[in-house]
């Protein structure tokens, strides 16, 4: 009889708070469990969520449009990197680049090769492995998504 | 994200888009079991085999930035896939983890799903989803969350 219902559990959920004091207790409860969970969480889980939030974040901005200008690619990059190393120098050292070439990229001084973007594909490939799938296209995508964008956007000021 | 039609196994790619205007005329109650209509002006999405109209299941939710939390107001799948007899499988668990990556990506390592079903179907959720517990709410949070994205991304 139990195993029935369980088959039909999913059909529907309605989780709308009636009153205000319903909601409000819930809230209190809930995050004071939450609170006491999160001093549990591990260092390797915390990473793992903010290397998911960070694929998130470069998925929705491939998916919407952009109209601001910012360096997305950039600060993508700071992130990736700041998450997973205490010190840029060790990223740079492990993907064979020099520490100043890698700053120039971050405070876009200058363009990143696309052997650059390679070796931050393939790091990234490795690092995403046990958390979620990473397109290997991903980098790639928001570099070009965000250069094609400022000529487009140069050209159409130089046409004016 | 995919979903599997029951009798065939055959696995079909979905999208979980926004819900529009247009489509609360098509949510009846008969269909998918709420007043759909009442939850115009919510955030709402539909899931939809890809490059198909036809919607196999709704959920709306309400962002909670204070709490670093994301409610589901409201879930469900069409009625033909309700039950023992359902037509597509993972049709409600692939609208859980896309709230999961909207509540992942809003809050990172704080994020938070949570709803509130009636016990006799809570035990259903704790189980397959590995929700946790807290009086009458269930919630996902890290690491549990992270887990859920990973196991249906990788159904690709």
């Amino acid at each position: 009889m139990n195993k029935n219902k369980n088959v039909d559990a999913e059909f529907g959920v309605d989780s709308r708070y009636k009153t205000k004091k319903e909601r409000d207790a819930d809230s209190v409860a809930l995050m004071q469990s939450r609170l006491d969970r999160m001093k549990n969480l591990s260092e390797e889980d915390i990473l793992r969520a903010k290397l998911l939030q960070l694929k998130l974040k470069m998925e929705k901005y491939l998916m919407e449009p952009v109209y601001d200008n910012k360096h997305h690619f950039t600060q993508f990059l700071v992130t990736y990197v700041d998450t997973i190393y205490s010190k840029r120098s060790d990223f740079a050292k492990d993907i064979n680049v020099t520490a100043n070439f890698l700053s120039k990229v971050i405070n876009s001084h200058r363009e990143p090769k696309e052997e650059f973007i390679l070796k931050l594909m393939i790091h990234s490939e490795k690092v995403f492995k046990t958390i979620s799938e990473f397109h290997n296209t991903v980098w790639y995508q928001v570099y070009y998504r965000e250069k094609l964008r400022k000529r487009c956007r140069v050209k159409i000021n130089g046409d004016l | 994200m995919n979903i599997v039609h029951v009798s065939t196994g055959t696995i079909f790619q979905v999208d979980i888009l926004p819900v529009d205007e247009l489509d609360f005329k098509l949510l009846t109650k008969a269909r998918y079991f709420f007043s759909w209509n009442k939850e115009k002006g919510e955030e709402v999405y539909k899931l939809v085999i890809k490059g198909q109209k036809d919607i196999l299941g709704l959920v709306s939710i309400e962002r909670i930035p204070s709490e670093w939390r994301i409610h589901i107001r409201l879930l469900t799948v069409s009625k033909e896939n309700k039950g023992s007899a359902k037509v597509y499988d993972k049709i409600a668990g692939n609208l859980i983890t896309h709230v999961a990556k909207i509540a992942v990506e809003e809050f990172g390592e704080k994020a938070c799903v949570s709803l509130r079903p009636k016990n006799a179907i809570a035990n259903h959720y704790i189980k397959k989803y590995k929700m946790n517990r807290t009086g009458m709410t269930l919630s996902l949070e890290v690491p549990e969350i992270l887990n859920l994205i990973k196991l249906y991304d990788e159904d690709e």
